[in-house]
Order: C-alpha cells, then sequence, then structure tokens
C-alpha cells in the first residue's frame, strides 16, 4: 500500500464521513411537513376537502353545521401557539386583538353562544377531534397523531407544494 | 507503547531472519541493506502507525454520528415519553377539573337549595370556548375547564358592557360635563346543540326633575332553535336586523369606532324601529362564493309611541314583516353588503286629529368593509309614511358615511376616524313632529364626526371627538367636544 493509496484512502473517508453527515443533518432537520398545519377532523367526518374561503366560514363561525346537521365543534389552541399563528394569519387575516373583538362581537350579535375552545396542547386538541364526530381543529403536521382524520385545503395535503397553511 | 514494542519485535525478528537467511560474505552488505531495510520498514511501520491513527480517527467520525445519531432517536425517544407523560398528566388535570367543578356544582345547588344534579353530565360535541375571552366570560369561575372539549347545557356566559362620557357643546340649551352612559349586561347560554338564549339588559341613567334614576330595560331577550345553517327560527324582542349598526354593535359602546350611533338609528330615535318584538328566521342561502344570508322576521311593530316597539302587544292587528338580504363573498373577506325592507301600520297614540293610521315602509341598504385598514361603513335609509285616510305620503331620507383607519405598528392602539352624516325629514310627517314642543322629534341634520380612538387595553378605550351639527335653517349650529371611555369585562 503506497502513501499515495493512503492519501487516495484518507481522502475517501473523510468524504464518506461528510456525506454521512450531511444525511444525518438533513434527516434531524427534514421534516418538510413539519412547518405546515394540517387542518383535521373525526375520522367518521365524510368531508374530505375542503376550500381555504369554506375553512373560513366554519372558523369564523358563519358555518355551524356539516352536512346532515351535525355541529361544527371549533377547536383552536390557546395564545402563543405557533399554529394558531398561522391559522389567525391565513384564515381569519386578523391579530389577536381583533380575533378577540370579533368573537366578542359574534357573541355579543347573538350568532353563537361562546368563542371556539382553546386548548393548550396538540395532544388534547386532537383527542377532542377524536371525541366528538363534529369537532375540526389544526395541528403541526409534524405532531399528527392516529385516529384523526387529515383534510386537504383547496385540494392539497400539508407537505405539498402551494398548501396555503404554512 | 505496547505498538512500539510489536514495531520493535517485528523489527528483530526481521533481523534475526536476515541474518540466518544471508550468506556470510555479503553479511556486511546485508547488514548495510538489512539497516536500510529496517530503517525503511520502521519509516513504515510509523507511517502506517500514522495513517491508521488518522485512519481510526476518520473512522471515529461516522462512529460519533452513529453515536450521535443513536441519542437523538434516545431523546426522541424521550420526547415521545415525555409527551406521553403530558398527555397522562393533562387528562389528570382536566379529570381534577371536572370533579371540582361538579363539586362546585354540588355546592352551588345545595346553597340555592336546588336538587344536586348527577355528578356526570353527559358529554356531547361542541363546546367553544376562548381563553382570551373565557378571562372575561364569567360563567362558573373562568367559564368552564378551558382546555375541555365537552359542552354544558345550560352554560351561561355574561359579559358587561361600560361607558362614562364628557361632553361639551355650544349649545346653549344644555350644560357640559360628565354622565354615566349605559351598563349593558349581556347574558347567553345555550340550552341545548341546537337552541340557545341570549339576553341584554341595560341600566340607564335618567335624570328628573325630581332626582336620578337608572332605568333598567331589556333590550333584547330571544331563544333561538337552529335546524341547520339555512334556517334558525328565534323568538323574542330583537335589534331590528333593517339597519346594519343596530345588529353590530348593539348597545355595546366598546365595539362600535365612534362615541355615538349614526343619528338615523340612535336609541330613543324615531327615524327607524330600533327594536322588534315577534319571531325571526335566519340562516345562510347556498350561494357558493357570494356568501349570501337573508333575515326575515314577523312581529308587532312600533306601539303607541314609535320609539318604542309594542313589547307588551301590538296596537293593532297588522304585524309588521322584514325581510333582509346580505352578501359576504369569500373572495373579499371582510366585504358586506345588503338591504333590508320593513313594513309595519303605524298607530300613533294618542291618536291625531282624524284618528289617522300610517302604512309605514322603510327600505334600506349598506356597504361595509369590516377590516380596519380601512374600516368603510355607509348605510342609507328611506322611510315612507302614508296617511291611510287622506292618503298622503311623507318621504324622508338618512345616510351616513364611516371611514376609520388602524395605524400600523407601534401606533395600531390609535384609530382616527370621520363621518359624514346626512338626514332629509319631511318637516310635515305627523310621526316625526309634535305640538307639544318646537323642534321636530326627528329633524334635518347635515353633520361631521372627526375623532380618534386609543386601545388602551384589548378591552378599554378611549375616543375623542368633535362634531359640527346642523339642522333646520332655522336652528343654530352646534359644535361639540365629546371624551368617552367604554369598556368590556
Amino acid at each position: 500500500m503506497t502513501m499515495r493509496t493512503h492519501l487516495q484512502l484518507r481522502i475517501s473517508l473523510v468524504l464518506g464521513c461528510l456525506v454521512v453527515f450531511s444525511l444525518i443533518s438533513f434527516r434531524a432537520a427534514g421534516t418538510p411537513a413539519g412547518t405546515d398545519v394540517a387542518i383535521v377532523v373525526n375520522s367518521t367526518n365524510p368531508v374530505s376537502n375542503l376550500t381555504l374561503s369554506e375553512l373560513r366560514k366554519i372558523y369564523f363561525g358563519d358555518r355551524q353545521y356539516w352536512k346532515g346537521n351535525l355541529p361544527v365543534l371549533v377547536l383552536m389552541r390557546s395564545r402563543g401557539a405557533p399554529e394558531r399563528e398561522v391559522v389567525l394569519r391565513v384564515v381569519f387575516e386578523m391579530t389577536e386583538e381583533r380575533y378577540t373583538k370579533y368573537w366578542v362581537a359574534k357573541v355579543m350579535r347573538a350568532e353563537v353562544s361562546d368563542p371556539p375552545a382553546s386548548l393548550y396542547s396538540f395532544g388534547i386538541l386532537q383527542e377532542g377531534v377524536k371525541g366528538n364526530p363534529g369537532a375540526i381543529g389544526y395541528v403541526n403536521a409534524g405532531d399528527l397523531r392516529p385516529g384523526v382524520k387529515v383534510l386537504r385545503v383547496d385540494g392539497l395535503l400539508p407537505g405539498e407544494s402551494g398548501y396555503p397553511l404554512r | 507503547m505496547c505498538q512500539i514494542h510489536a514495531l520493535l519485535f517485528r523489527c528483530e525478528n526481521r533481523d534475526s531472519k536476515l541474518l540466518v537467511t544471508l550468506p556470510e560474505q555479503s553479511t556486511p552488505k546485508l547488514e548495510i541493506q538489512d539497516a536500510v531495510w529496517l530503517r525503511w520498514n520502521i519509516v513504515r511501520e510509523v507511517c502506517m502507525h500514522r495513517v491508521w491513527g488518522r485512519l481510526a480517527l476518520v473512522l471515529l467520525l461516522p462512529m460519533c454520528a452513529a453515536a450521535q445519531s443513536a441519542s437523538t432517536n434516545e431523546r426522541d425517544q424521550e420526547m415521545q415519553e415525555m409527551r406521553a407523560r403530558i398527555e397522562r398528566l393533562e387528562k389528570l388535570v382536566a379529570e381534577l377539573q371536572k370533579e371540582k367543578e361538579s363539586k362546585n356544582a354540588v355546592t352551588t345547588a345545595q346553597a340555592a337549595g336546588e336538587p344536586i344534579p348527577p355528578p356526570s353530565t353527559p358529554a356531547v360535541p361542541s363546546a367553544q370556548h376562548e381563553d382570551t375571552v373565557a378571562s372575561m366570560d364569567h360563567s362558573g369561575g373562568q367559564g368552564g375547564a378551558p382546555n375541555g372539549t365537552e359542552r354544558k347545557f345550560p352554560a351561561l356566559h355574561f359579559r358587561g358592557f361600560g361607558d362614562v362620557d364628557f361632553a361639551a357643546t355650544d349649545d346653549k340649551t344644555t350644560h357640559s360635563g360628565f354622565n354615566m352612559g349605559q351598563f349593558i349586561l349581556h347574558l347567553s347560554s345555550p340550552l341545548s346543540e341546537k337552541v340557545s338564549v341570549f339576553g341584554e339588559t341595560s341600566f340607564t341613567a335618567q335624570t328628573t326633575p325630581t332626582a336620578t334614576v337608572y332605568n333598567v330595560d331589556v333590550e333584547r331577550l330571544l331563544i333561538r332553535y337552529d335546524y341547520n345553517d339555512f334556517f334558525k327560527l328565534s323568538f323574542g324582542r330583537y335589534h331590528t336586523p333593517i339597519n346594519y349598526w343596530n345588529t353590530a354593535f348593539h348597545h355595546g359602546l366598546w365595539l362600535q369606532t365612534t362615541i355615538a350611533r349614526p343619528e338615523m338609528i340612535r336609541f330613543g330615535g324615531r327615524f327607524q324601529p330600533v327594536h322588534f318584538v315577534g319571531m325571526q328566521a335566519e340562516g345562510n342561502i347556498p350561494s357558493g362564493p357570494l356568501g349570501l344570508g337573508y333575515t326575515a322576521g314577523l312581529g308587532n311593530g312600533r306601539s303607541g309611541n314609535i320609539a318604542r316597539p309594542g313589547d307588551g302587544g301590538d296596537v293593532n292587528n297588522n304585524r309588521a314583516w322584514f325581510a333582509n338580504l346580505f352578501a359576504r363573498p369569500a373572495a373579499l373577506n371582510g366585504l358586506q353588503v345588503g338591504g333590508a325592507v320593513y313594513g309595519d301600520l303605524a298607530t300613533p297614540s294618542p291618536a291625531l286629529t282624524g284618528t289617522p293610521q300610517f302604512r309605514e315602509l322603510i327600505t334600506s341598504a349598506h356597504v361595509v368593509w369590516t377590516k380596519e385598514t380601512p374600516e368603510f361603513l355607509a348605510e342609507f335609509a328611506h322611510v315612507r309614511h302614508r296617511n291611510t285616510v287622506t292618503q298622503q305620503e311623507f318621504n324622508s331620507s338618512s345616510a351616513y358615511v364611516q371611514v376609520a383607519y388602524r395605524l400600523p405598528g407601534e401606533a395600531r392602539k390609535w384609530k382616527p376616524y370621520y363621518r359624514f352624516e346626512w338626514s332629509n325629514i319631511n318637516p310635515s310627517d305627523p310621526l316625526f313632529t309634535t305640538t307639544t314642543q318646537p323642534a321636530p322629534l326627528v329633524n334635518a341634520l347635515t353633520g361631521s364626526t372627526v375623532g380618534v380612538r386609543y386601545d388602551i387595553t384589548n378591552f378599554a378605550v378611549f375616543k375623542a371627538e368633535y362634531r359640527h351639527t346642523e339642522r333646520r335653517a332655522t336652528d343654530p349650529v352646534v359644535n361639540g367636544f365629546f371624551l368617552q371611555t367604554c369598556f368590556t369585562f
């Protein structure tokens, strides 16, 4: 084995290590769908796709029933959750202050009895969705758990190009 | 050291072998060659040692990476375990909260002498509760479990609105000073998944010649049955939904941008009926992106004093009716366009000369853009009264346009606004005039309001505005400065 061979071996090993490190780093930081917010409903809900405007109507409390007159139960994450910020920005197009005012006015107008529930964890939210046939909520796509149904929004699933809730 | 010993041992072995195998005459040469070879061998071995050492180091890197990967997996596993633990704890907390609530309910029921409800409440879908709002929603503690997804029936939620005002004008017939605004209690409760009740009560300070009293009034009280999104039926006392402002802000001054309502729909006003007693159907109309909705109602209409509804019964056998159609296009979030029509037979009391009644027909329209950057409200209403005896008609109109803008960034607490109002009132309309005082009950108006709203917190604001008001040619122009702080809790 010559010195040149050793040198080639060393270079090959170093390059190999770099490739391995790159792969590990990509795997750790990857999960491209992790930044998307998935809209989830109960697995018995026959709906599988909503347009963004339909989703908006539901979250605005203007559509309160699914087909078949099943009451919609809107679930929100509590303040500070990144998913909530995405939903406020994309669906409501509101700040927290305006969101609060919107629901005070909505209740004041007697259009709803009370505002959407705000839940402190995605686990409880998904439990709520699993336990209520009419529930709709949202979670980070990386936090999805079995037992809930992910809806397409404008025909797209989280992670797909053009998905609006991100 | 072991490697060095091993290296030396190998050299010695090599030396021994060479000494044994090489011929004697060549021994010196061989010794030199051997020395050279030995030197080379040592150098090679040292080089190889370095190579293998570095090779080992290089090989260690992927091993470290693998170890790191393993530790990442362990961390993921730990995270999952932690999540599972959090889940268990959250469930435990929820159970404890439920237990605490049921104990509170038992205590409250016992204190009220009511029968003790069963400890478990059936879990049904649809719990809507917002923590930020829940902090103001006093329905037993914090209005139910903040992280619960169960709904209880009934579940009373109440909210208060209040305001304190200051007014100073150059109108010689009034005094400047502070005054208490209305104190509003708004109550709501679902009775089942599809049945709910709403109530709104006002306490209004009124100064009489002998004392200051608070007038208590039931502003709204209704029960609503939901069939689906397209048909909801309710009965009770409403704010007549033929005017956007009347049903968007009700008595919540905190909700509206300006200090006062437009004159066309002011409380106690006569131009349009502010309240309505009867039944109402409402819902969405399947219309895709147009977002159409409707409201239609049948009720008692105006009472003998046309500023009041017929709470205690109608003044005639003719029911008032209204229909309202509006659109909230999906593509323009924040836009609402609509129109309404209202019909009634007004029977003024005390009766006018000849005891005439008046067929009333009100048509109205509105365009609003509810986003605050900018906010735009515009409404128009036309009122026609026809004397049923003489068939004489009296037409009056009123409109307002209001523009506001929530400032960006750090200045977003500020929202300057401007409103222009205009009313063209038929001065001979018997329902809008009275013989007991010189000024008509509904007067002509051309006015401007400019002001600013400052949100102290999310739930309390300051407003300051200047108003310039012109009425009939014979009336003086009035300029006024107004302040208000209003809040909800």
